[in-house]
């Protein structure tokens, strides 16, 4: 790899492929971050730990105005928090072991629900773990306030942090180009040139509007309108009701994508995705006999903090140009799910590219952009499926199919999982959707969804020994 | 279906209400110093070059208060005491900017603007030409009334002219401050001892409303033995006669007895004098109502401090003074200052030699030639805004003795009762800004800044040249630094943090800003997250209990 430094000899010693580029990192490079959160202090860790690796001394400015220790919205980064096993794995092997205080709970297994009936379903191999994680400090003040909480996004600033990165706590309201430099401006204090800006802005913030102003031929992405909110249940309640479950729910309610409880510490954290989440939807969600089930006496308390965060669900065009790279939310993230996960895979590969393959818009295109496209395509994919449980979720006879197939896996070890495993992996996004949707075309999954489909809807009693918990379907129905 | 509100915390909207800093609460004046400080720091927001954004700053600071420069010197900014900055990274220097301001408009001799062009035909008098009597003329003057200040003295500014000594307040910087009221068309008669020179009666047949700022210009005496005669001070008399730089024999040991400003500031002059000073206070530094800063500047003069010591006799030779036999004392309960009241102890007499004594323990009006008008003598009973009779008004020491702030401020709220009363107008509100105070501001969220340091000459010169001042202007440099300090408590000052965070775009960015306005909120976009109030630094947003 060519060094940036590296003396002409050396630039002509390399192989007439691999072309110089003359955009590039050098010592004492100036790289500034627009965000804290996971992409941008993933981006700092990497491009720091990989300009390390070269012997390559920049300097990184992370733009956070946020400290994320706050309770409730201020200091929270909107999402379920759930950093799903394959980022768990990753980080751990990268040396990143996330700590208890930051783990709010750690998730096993989830719980399907459904109006045919529950089904449990464990984790598929046994020492995997999902971490449910706050975003922020936790929900804001209800009852007393639990103690060692250390938010996700906190705990990777500091590691940030911890590695040089600086953290200026300003809020940036323009980037402009000057002098072949893009240049930071914060509302108060002189604006700073840098050698690179990297935007880790997420989707929740206008911080964008300046990028898409530069006129390099970037869109923001598209978003959609979700739902979280936070109830106190405690600790020993939500060990009763809620478990170490995360809790998945495959309801007839039109425009609801994907909707979950997941439980963390005192607290447990409902998500709605979808493509049209407002308050009636809410409503009705929430006064679905499943969804009541799962709190105490059938009764959903009162929340003590909720927000309608946007998602992306297209992707950014053009996240990158001459110094300039989009990561994160702010370019292109996983559909529904995993969303952290994303944000360190184009973190990672835009640090990458930056270190050793340049800065410009044609090392970004080259380098950056194939992990993009890769989880644009896959998101193609994804909303293919969620389309397929859509009509699951619609047709009875399915609902029911699904249900019996999942429930046998779960009773019978040893036996290929072939449901559990696709449905684990859809609502936790711990594999590419691309990877799941392939499982499904094998011909053991076809056969065996087909049996279910008669086997399900015949005799339904015959459930009766499996793991689920059929519900009287009719009484509850449509 | 359940209720609707299913989320309780979404019974919770935003709304944009100014709130009252701690600083304006704070100061007597009630100058809104968020107000001007921001016209400086948000000047690039606003649109204003730095020159049009600091005449703006003391066109509005001078609504308020005449004398920025001379105030910015000697006034002890209870203003900071409570700033939200404190614990942070230190409280805003507001003196010090105050300072800068004002010596910036003197440079530039600033006129003040007239409110009003329309002439009143109303005649205005004013006894007295201290800090109460002027900043009532003052306001006065801008809204167009003939005013004339009687001073008995020979220059106008009372205790700022007489009590104060030029290392903490140049004359010239007075003077200048004063002539700006006078351009008003102010006429300020000197040497007119009103009861002397002019009846009171010829006063009040000449004026319709009259304005009493006679200051207190008697010192108490101490009560004891041997008080009376040759050697014996009081703090006004000797600081008259050393700013009028007339001669005063104080011999080498000098007592000064009291731990007010006026007890500091004899002692401090006294030291200039040469004399060895000690300081007499019956309480401890922490009852000392003196300003802390100019006890710490009279420590490092080597005025000495004798605190818990009471003065029971004082004995001479002859007729001049040989000692003071005090008495130890201690601290008992709290008085009703909310001090706790020194008792003495019983067989702790010592005697202490010295050849002079300054008692400045406490002063009260002189009524001498001014009978009529207060034909009891007693301290006089007023409105809120001074008002004593239907055309009398009174303010400043004349009331309460009090520092020139709280003069000042008697200045101009009279004024304000006056001119509403003559002209028919609403009575003018209690205070300036809105009312509520600023519950939550977040100091956190703004980057950390060194505080100012004020330069000042180095110690080992303050008696070599004892008129020079001791604390210096600040740059324009550190001025604008320090503005920029200011966190805006309660005010938006444009930071942007609610309209990048708001999900649904509540939050609209005015194609014309105001300071303090720099965004529109549209609620009926709210989705009730309250993220925005959370994230709004300085406490201007808040949450309205209903939704709209």
């Amino acid at each position: 790899m060519p060094r940036p430094s590296a003396s002409i000899e050396d630039r002509l010693a390399v192989g007439l492929s691999e072309r110089f580029d003359p955009v590039a990192l050098e010592n004492g490079s100036r790289v500034g971050v627009i965000g804290g959160g996971p992409a941008g202090s993933f981006f700092s860790l990497f491009l720091l730990k990989m300009a390390e690796t070269i012997g390559l001394d920049v300097d990184i400015d992370i733009y956070e105005p946020r400290h994320f220790v706050h309770k409730g919205p201020a200091g929270c980064n909107h999402c379920g928090g759930i950093v799903s096993e394959f980022l768990v794995q990753l980080l751990a092997a990268e040396g990143f072991r996330l700590p208890p205080e930051v783990v709010q709970r750690g998730i096993d297994s989830y719980m399907l629900h459904m109006d045919v009936g529950t089904v449990r379903i464990d984790t598929p191999l046994q020492e995997k773990r999902i971490a449910a994680v706050y975003r922020g400090n936790g929900p804001r003040d209800a009852g007393p306030a639990p103690t060692h909480v250390v938010g996700f996004d906190r705990h990777l600033q500091d590691l940030a942090v911890s590695r040089g990165a600086k953290i200026r706590r300003q809020l940036v309201n323009q980037v402009s180009w000057e002098e072949d430099r893009p240049h930071v401006q914060c509302s108060t204090g002189p604006s700073e040139v840098y050698d690179l800006v990297a935007v880790a802005a997420g989707i929740n913030s206008n911080v964008l509007q300046p990028i898409e102003g530069l006129e390099f031929g970037y869109r923001i992405p598209e978003a959609a309108r979700t739902f979280i909110c936070e109830f106190h249940l405690g600790e020993a309640t939500i060990r009763e009701h809620l478990g170490t479950s995360m809790h998945l729910f495959l309801l007839d309610i039109p425009h609801l994508e994907c909707a979950a409880i997941i439980p963390k510490g005192d607290f447990v954290t409902l998500c709605l995705l979808g493509d049209k989440i407002d308050d009636s939807l809410v409503t009705t969600f929430l006064d679905a006999p499943e969804v009541r089930a799962c709190f105490p006496k059938a009764m959903v308390p009162r929340t003590v903090c909720h927000c309608f965060p946007r998602i992306n669900v297209k992707a950014a065009v053009r996240p990158f140009t001459d110094r300039i790279v989009l990561i994160g939310d702010s370019g292109v993230a996983r559909l529904y799910k995993d969303g952290i996960g994303s944000a360190y895979r184009t973190a990672k590969a835009a640090a990458r590219t930056a270190v050793f393959h340049g800065i410009s818009d044609e090392a970004f295109a080259k380098h950056y952009w194939p992990t993009c496209r890769q989880i644009d395509v896959d998101n193609s994919i994804g909303r293919f499926m969620f389309t397929v449980s859509h009509v699951i979720q619609k047709t009875r006879p399915t609902r029911r199919a699904l249900f019996r197939m999942t429930a046998t896996e779960q009773t019978r070890t040893g036996n290929r999982r072939h449901m559990s495993s696709v449905l684990w992996d859809l609502f936790t996004g711990s594999a590419p959707y691309r990877e799941i949707l392939l499982r499904t075309f094998r011909p053991a999954f076809v056969a065996r969804l087909g049996w279910n489909l008669v086997a399900g809807n015949v005799a339904p009693g015959s459930l009766a020994s499996a793991n689920g918990q059929p519900t009287n379907g009719d009484a509850n129905g449509h | 279906m359940t209720e609707t509100n299913i989320y309780d915390d979404s019974l919770v909207y935003p709304e944009q209400l100014e709130k009252r800093p701690p600083c304006q609460a704070n100061c007597p004046i009630g100058t809104d110093i968020r107000g001007w400080v921001g016209l400086i720091a948000q000047r690039k927001k606003l649109g204003y070059t730095r020159n049009e954004a600091y005449l703006r700053a003391w066109e509005h600071l001078t609504e308020f208060n005449p004398f920025p420069a001379t105030t910015g010197r000697v006034c002890p900014h209870p203003c900071t005491v409570e700033c939200n900055r404190t614990e942070k990274d230190g409280p805003i220097a507001v003196n010090a900017l105050e300072r800068f301001l004002g010596d910036w408009a003197i440079k530039k001799e600033l006129p003040t603007p007239k409110l009003e062009s329309d002439t009143k035909h109303e005649s205005i008098g004013v006894i007295g030409a201290g800090p109460a009597g002027l900043s009532f003329a003052y306001q006065m003057a801008r809204r167009n009334y003939q005013v004339i200040v009687y001073e008995k003295a020979s220059e106008p500014g009372g205790m700022l002219r007489y009590g104060i000594p030029g290392y903490r307040l140049p004359k010239d910087t007075l003077h200048a401050e004063i002539q700006r009221i006078v351009d008003l068309g102010v006429e300020i008669k000197l040497n007119a001892t009103v009861g002397e020179s002019v009846s009171v009666d010829q006063i009040r047949s000449r004026h319709d409303v009259l304005f009493l700022g006679i200051g207190a210009q008697l010192s108490r005496q101490l009560g004891v033995p041997g008080e009376d005669g040759g050697g014996c001070w009081t703090g006004t008399d000797y600081l008259s006669c050393v700013n009028r730089g007339q001669p005063a024999d104080l011999g080498q040991r000098v007592a000064v007895v009291g731990g007010g400003n006026t007890a500091i500031d004899a002692a401090r002059a006294a030291r200039r004098s040469g004399a060895d000073v000690t300081v007499l206070y019956r309480r401890t530094r922490d009852e000392m109502p003196a300003i802390g800063s100019e006890v710490d500047d009279a420590m490092a003069e080597d005025v000495r401090f004798e605190f818990l010591v009471a003065p029971i006799r004082i004995e001479r030779r002859d007729e001049s003074i040989r000692s003071v036999v005090i008495q130890r004392m201690e601290l008992g309960p709290p008085d009703t200052s909310g001090r706790r009241s020194p008792r003495p102890i019983e067989g702790s007499e010592a005697e202490i030699p010295f050849d002079s004594v300054i008692v400045a323990i406490s002063q009260v009006p002189d009524w001498q030639h001014l009978g009529g008008l207060n034909p009891s003598g007693d301290r006089l009973k007023t409105t809120q805004s001074g008002q004593v009779a239907n055309t009398l008004w009174a303010g400043g020491d004349t009331l309460n003795p009090g520092i020139a702030g709280l003069a000042i401020a008697q200045g101009r709220k009279a004024a304000l009762d006056v001119h509403a009363r003559l002209r028919g107008l609403p009575q003018p509100e209690d205070g300036d800004g809105s009312a509520t105070p600023v519950a939550r501001v977040k100091p956190d969220y703004y980057e950390h800044q060194d505080p100012l340091a004020v330069p000042s000459r180095a110690v080992g010169t303050w008696l070599s040249e004892p008129d020079r001042e001791i604390h210096q202007t600040i740059s324009e440099r550190a001025f604008l630094e320090e503005t920029s300090r200011c966190l805006s408590c309660g005010r938006c000052f444009g930071c942007e943090h609610c309209w990048t965070y708001c999900n649904p775009g509540g939050f609209t960015r005015l194609e014309e800003v105001q300071p303090g306005t720099y965004f529109s909120l549209s609620i009926e976009m709210c989705e009730g997250c309250r993220k925005c109030v959370e994230v709004c630094p300085c406490g201007f947003l808040s949450v309205q209990p209903q939704p709209v």
